[in-house]
């Protein structure tokens, strides 16, 4: 811009002195009295820079190039407080406009882009807010190092290139200049520890690529690790992006199991598979399989990734996590769990004072009913258990089913499925122990132990897949019971495995108008499970098809708010995709209409944090309902759903559901509890926990029964003992009422879950990778929860199975190379948030050192404290791999 | 308040789940059951009225795209929060109703109100009152106080017949304290100061920007300094330049004079310095400034008389406050003192005090500032040259300066002179250093 001027400038250099000096005299004149208030040095200084400003404009090159040299030393060599602006640019502010002048008049030269540096520098007190003389004096300047005007000046040249790079795209200008400086301040940023300020700028000018050339092996965390929290906070293309600019860098410099991380949280299997392939490490892909074991991700090896069948096949093995049974019976025997406890172990009714006793007088059946669900919980996955198992090893004959006689009816289902959840994972000795029951003669234990078989294999895969071989001849019995212990069996072993016989067989039952509309939904449950955010158009239109066919009445079912949850776990995360569903169900029945809506889209943007969504089931909770519509408790969870994705936004969802109790009215106030719940699972807070045990006293039934699950859902797998006192004197305080003493039994199992060491969280991974089916399984159990009475407490109680999916061991458990447990101290510690912190800070504060198997709470982070070991992933969550360190030396 | 009790405090916490339990089974018996407070309450002292409304911290502090996305991310929240409350209030108006109640609850509580303190929580709905009077009484609690903040020791409001606790009087903050805030800004500005360039650049870094930029640290990886000590002769500007300070912050400015700490009562003394840190707490970003600090804060030695022994009592809390187990947020310190020797070496260790800032006599330059500062407003007759008492070799503070100018002017005003001359100021000049050596003419006992 200034550069075009100059031509007709450049006629008149010699006359520029002369005219100047006046005006200066009259200057000086004023700044004499000024002067008085200066020391010496500094009346010095500023008379040699007026001098020096007198002398730029020197006719004579010479005198010119000398004063501009020495007026740019002056500037650099200034050190400056923190407090003020550096003396020379103090004084040289008066003659900002002067010099500004004779530049435009000055001829092309060397000399003019000197002028044009120092004139940069003035700009950055000078020029006025949103004028970008900083940049348009630097873009004009000799383009030195950039560094050598100091740190401040880099930050201000970056803002003003954001807010130039803005108006360039909008008035279509080219912008090769600007990226060239671009690119020297990101170069100086990387070098100078300030990774977040150079991507910051790398971002507004929409250029992240160029990142990758700059990061170097010192720096690459840092900056990746700015990235990935920041993807979190932007909006919707931009995240992504980032992401995968993060995930090339990590390729880069080859921290594989980071870019692992990264493309699991793109869902990207082309990705996993590059990740594979870049190494040829074999324990590394070793590790890598944990990782995605851990994440549920359903991959299949195939011959690139691996060339050895050997390998493929120990590979294969670690992802169909096959061992997981065994690292958590470890894990188990190392903190001395191993004894089984019965549920009055948990009730622990000694500590209740009073009238503790007469509580077991009413309604054996449904005590008996929650004390097999409270076994299972509590001695899930440990192989052994009280009333189960161990009656049916001793001697006594015949009596190895008595506990699960003390049940009734579909209380036998579920007391025959608690043995799949005791034998959790443990494919061959759970098949064999269940095998028994499914030649009973009762419709009902068969229907259990079909479930069981179902629960056995949750997460575990297995080539001979037996889970189908013995659950598909089930299907297409007559009994209805078994035919739905058999397909919920499916549903939640092959859960988000895509597995195409399942999808075959299960397709007819939605296909038939006159299926029985518990089996259709529970058909419908157990494909979203299996085909869980695969988006298949197919097993959509089906459900679409059964929603439209049914009549009112039936629509008017409890069970029937679960066939929009099936619907919308199709589409689990996935966003836009389901607009065209979205669309589709517009036109349904008045009476599902808005429910399904809602539901589709909370579950569609689960765990993104968009908040224009937040925005919208806010709204919808806003309205008030005259015609007892029931969608503002979907709304409700999916405003937890949504939120959850990151701290921040969880928090203040907390704060809005605190208004929703406020104002809501009942349907939003059964939901809000539960929201709660979902928002801190396995994850006790004060605060939340405070709130619950007010709702848990509510008026409401409802809403107290919701309460005390989610105190359940939020200790989950904790052993929180102050959870557990609540949940005691709920116990006692709510002994004539039948409903909620049960709920209040489930929460209490949930708290013990895996006697403390599972967890719900479907985030693992450093809270930042979201395992699709172990949130499918959670998001059933609310929406069942939501009709506490007719769902949980009626006949449908085995639903409460389906949270086996997302139960993970909560451990860390090292292992050497040939993954045998290794034992090794760790530091176990609250994680502190390091994003763009100065320097190397502590990861982790508070920790306690302790020798591996750990088992780690909500928030807490481990680290290795011995440098013996390298672990392959940087992320110390679930198995890892250690190496063996070889600059090592023992000080001993 | 609540700290003032430790025993009740102790007394209260331990049986806290028990007690809930109990409560439980009482309400039973009314049929519709009032929902209980929460578990555990009292112990935890929670921080301002709205502890649990309280915004979620942002992590990275330095100025970053991060930190402006994850504080837009609250803004959404809370304008989606405003958006939700607005509907609601406007769908559903509640103005009636609440006033309604209001006037209900106005009628329960009856008039007057008599003031008295609890004593003791026996349950949920019972409690052990005092009032100024003497007799303790064990009343009842109404259901509508809200029990979460009722704790032993806290003033209530009581009926004025049955006497149940119908109330909570909310204010705690000791009066004492509260008149120690500075409300109007003094006028003395920075450039009222002669010189002290490098004081004053140190205490801008050491006291205002924590305040105003923590992030600087946080870059840096510092924990910035809590407090500084100014010291240096009588009359070189401590207390002005204290005065600056909370002339040009936006932070609370709470300033003190040690000798106020020292009170007529055992415990009070402490009390009140607790006191004064929770307030500035509470008030936060805020800075405290102690002023002649040596009246508490001597060297601790045997001490024979209670007073004095209380006197070191105020000291080991001042001590306690300045760098003890709770942490400090955004509370600045500023002491000042002219016997920085005298000082409790545990009181200056750095932790508690990070820097010391010294004051010394003015030099020619600072003199020649000080002087044009307090004659600027001045009449001066042409002959004046100042310059022959910037160049003295008697030495001035600049206390001593503004007094001379001070005489000066009077001298002229007595022979009723519209100028001051030269020689007034040499008049005054001459008094000013004669007082100064308390009377005792030069040379007497030589």
């Amino acid at each position: 811009m200034a550069a075009d001027k100059n031509p007709s400038g450049s006629a008149g250099p010699e006359q520029a002195p002369q005219k100047q000096p006046p005006s200066k005299e009259h200057k000086k004149k004023k700044d004499e009295k000024k002067d008085e208030d200066l020391s010496d040095e500094d009346l010095a200084l500023k008379q040699q820079l007026e001098l020096y400003v007198e002398r730029v404009q020197d006719s004579d090159p010479g005198v010119q190039k000398l004063a501009l040299e020495s007026m740019r030393q002056e500037i650099r060599t200034a050190t400056s407080s923190m407090t003020s602006v550096p003396k020379p640019l103090k004084f040289l502010r008066p003659h900002y406009g002067t010099l500004k002048e004779y530049f435009e008049k000055m001829p092309e030269s060397d000399l003019k882009k000197y002028l044009a540096d120092i004139l940069s520098v003035l700009a950055l007190t000078m020029s006025a807010e949103g004028e970008r003389e900083s940049l348009k004096y630097r873009l004009l300047g000799s383009e030195g190092d950039i560094g050598s005007w100091g740190h401040e000046y880099v930050r201000n040249l970056a803002g003003e290139i954001a807010q130039e790079f803005q108006k360039r795209q909008y008035d279509d200008m080219p912008i090769d200049a600007l990226m060239e400086l671009v690119q020297q301040i990101v170069a100086f940023h990387m070098k100078h520890n300030a990774e977040p300020e150079a991507v910051d700028l790398l971002m507004e000018v929409e250029d992240l690529d160029l990142l990758v050339e700059y990061v170097d092996a010192t720096n690459y965390k840092r900056a990746c690790l700015y990235l990935t929290s920041s993807s979190s906070y932007l909006p919707s293309p931009d995240d992504i992006l980032a992401l995968d600019i993060a995930y090339t860098i990590y390729i880069k410099f080859e921290d594989l199991a980071s870019a692992l991380r990264i493309a699991l949280y793109l869902d990207n299997i082309q990705y996993v598979k590059q990740v594979y392939t870049s190494t040829e490490d074999l324990l590394l892909k070793k590790q890598f399989s944990y990782i995605i074991a851990r994440h549920g991700l359903a991959l299949e090896l195939d011959d690139d990734i691996v060339a050895d069948e050997s390998d493929r096949e120990a590979l294969q093995d670690i992802v169909n996590n096959a061992k997981l049974s065994e690292g958590y019976l470890t894990l188990a025997r190392d903190i001395e769990v191993m004894e089984p406890k019965s549920p009055e172990d948990i009730y622990k009714v000694h500590l209740i004072d009073g009238r503790a006793s007469a509580s077991s007088s009413l309604d054996s059946a449904r005590q008996n009913l929650a004390a097999t669900f409270v076994n299972a919980f509590v001695n899930a996955g440990f192989g052994q258990d009280k009333l189960m198992t161990v009656l049916s090893e001793s001697s006594t004959g015949g009596s190895s089913g008595s506990w699960l006689f003390k049940n009734k009816e579909h209380g036998k289902a579920s007391a025959a499925a608690s043995l799949g959840m005791i034998l959790l994972w443990d494919v061959d000795s759970g098949l064999a122990q269940i095998d028994k029951y499914l030649h009973s003669t009762d419709n009902h234990v068969v229907a259990g132990a079909l479930l069981g078989v179902g629960i056995v294999n949750c997460g575990i895969k297995n080539d001979c897949d037996p889970a189908l071989a013995v659950l598909i001849d089930y299907i297409n019995k007559e009994d209805t019971i078994i035919r739905i212990g058999a397909i919920l069996g499916l549903g939640i072993a092959y859960a988000g495995s895509h597995k195409e016989e399942v999808r075959s067989r299960l397709s007819q039952f939605l296909g038939d108008p006159k299926t029985p509309l518990e089996l259709l939904v529970f058909s419908a449950l157990s494909l979203g499970l299996v085909y869980v955010g695969s988006c298949s158009e197919e097993i959509a239109q089906s459900i679409i098809f059964a929603l439209m066919d049914r009549s009112d009445t039936e629509l008017g079912e409890p069970l029937t708010r679960l066939l929009p949850v099936a619907l919308g776990l199709l589409y689990l995360g996935k966003q836009e995709s389901v607009e065209a569903t979205a669309e589709v169900s517009k036109t349904f029945n008045e009476k599902i209409k808005k429910y399904c809506d809602v539901t589709l889209m909370s579950l569609a943007y689960a765990g993104t944090g968009n908040v224009l969504k937040v925005q919208r089931l806010l709204g919808i909770c806003s309205q008030h309902l005259d015609k007892g519509e029931t969608h503002q408790g979907p709304a409700v969870l999916g405003i937890a759903l949504i939120a959850m994705a990151e701290e921040l936004g969880l928090e203040m969802a907390v704060r809005s559901l605190e208004r929703l109790l406020q104002y809501g009215e009942q349907n939003i106030r059964r939901a809000v509890p539960l929201a709660l719940g979902m928002l801190c699972i396995s994850n006790p807070k004060v605060n939340v926990m405070d709130t619950l045990s007010r709702l848990s006293h509510d008026a409401d039934a409802d809403v107290s029964m919701a309460a005390i699950i989610s105190l359940g859902l939020i200790g989950a797998g904790t052993n929180n003992a102050r959870i557990a006192g609540m949940l005691r004197n709920l116990s006692s305080y709510y002994y004539k009422e039948a409903g909620h003493l049960f709920c209040v039994r489930i929460a209490q199992g949930l708290v013990h879950l895996g006697k403390g060491l599972l967890t719900l969280s479907p985030y693992h991974s450093d809270r930042f990778l979201l395992s699709p089916t172990a949130l499918a399984g959670l998001v059933i159990i609310l929406h069942a929860c939501l009709d506490m009475k007719s769902v949980i407490l009626g006949k449908y109680h085995y639903l409460l199975y389906i949270l086996v999916l997302a139960m993970q061991p909560r451990m860390m458990l090292t292992v050497d190379e040939k993954l045998k447990p290794l034992s090794v101290p760790v530091r176990v510690g609250q994680a502190v948030d390091v994003v763009g912190q100065a320097g190397r800070p502590k990861t982790i504060t508070g920790f306690q050192t302790h020798s591996t198997p750990v088992l780690l709470a909500a928030g807490e982070r481990a680290e290795l404290a011995t440098d013996k070991y390298i672990p392959l992933t940087p992320v110390l969550e679930g198995f890892v791999i250690l190496k063996e360190n070889p600059d090592y030396r023992d000080d001993h | 308040m609540g700290q003032g009790t430790p025993g009740g405090m102790g007394k209260q916490g331990l049986p806290g789940d028990r007690k809930h339990d109990g409560g439980d089974k009482k309400e039973k018996k009314f049929e519709p059951a009032a929902p209980p407070s929460r578990v555990g309450r009292k112990q935890r002292k929670q921080k301002g009225p709205e502890a649990a409304a309280r915004l979620p911290a942002v992590t990275p502090l330095s100025k970053c795209r991060l930190r402006l996305l994850k504080l837009e991310r609250i803004k959404d929240y809370l304008l989606m929060e405003e958006e939700f409350v607005a509907n609601q209030e406007r769908l559903r108006p509640h103005e009636d109703k609440s006033e309604e109640d209001r006037s209900k609850v106005d009628d329960l509580r009856g008039s007057p109100m008599s003031v008295g303190n609890l004593e003791e929580l026996i349950d949920e709905n019972h409690a052990i009152v005092s009032s100024s009077v003497g007799p303790e009484y064990y009343v009842s609690i109404l259901s509508f106080v809200d029990k979460d903040q009722l704790e032993p020791g806290c003033a209530i409001l009581m009926h004025n017949k049955v006497l149940s606790v119908v109330g909570i009087l909310q204010d705690e903050v000791d009066p004492m304290v509260s008149v120690m805030k500075v409300e109007k800004a003094p006028l003395e500005s920075y450039a009222d100061i002669g010189g002290l360039d490098a004081q004053i650049q140190e205490i801008k870094e050491a006291v205002e920007l924590p305040l105003t930029h923590p992030e600087l640290y946080e870059d840096i990886g510092i924990k910035p300094p809590k407090g500084v000590i100014l010291y240096g002769e009588p009359g070189t500007g401590k207390t002005l330049l204290a005065k600056a300070v909370a002339n040009s912050t936006s932070a609370t400015f709470l300033r003190v004079v040690g000798s106020e700490l020292i009170q007529k009562y055992l415990g009070d003394g402490p009390k009140l310095v607790r006191e004064l840190f929770r307030v500035a707490d509470d008030l936060s970003p805020s800075i405290v400034f102690i002023d002649e600090i040596d009246a508490v804060g001597t060297k601790r030695y045997d001490a024979h008389s209670g007073g004095e022994r209380e006197i070191q009592r105020t000291m080991l809390e001042l001590l306690n406050q300045l760098d003890g187990f709770d942490s400090r947020g955004d509370v600045k310190v500023i002491l000042a003192t002219n016997r920085i020797e005298s000082l409790d070496p545990a009181l200056l260790r750095p932790g508690r005090i990070d820097r010391k800032i010294e004051f010394p006599l003015p030099d020619t330059k600072t003199r020649r500032r000080i002087f044009q500062i307090h004659t600027s407003k001045m009449t001066l007759a042409d002959d004046v040259n100042l310059e022959e008492f910037v160049m003295t070799k008697d030495e001035f503070s600049g206390a001593d300066i503004k007094a001379i100018c001070t005489e000066a002017g009077l001298l002229a005003l007595r022979e009723r002179r519209m100028k001051v001359t030269h020689a007034d100021f040499k008049k005054a000049k001459e008094k000013v250093m004669f007082k100064k050596k308390e009377g005792v003419p030069e040379g007497l006992y030589m």
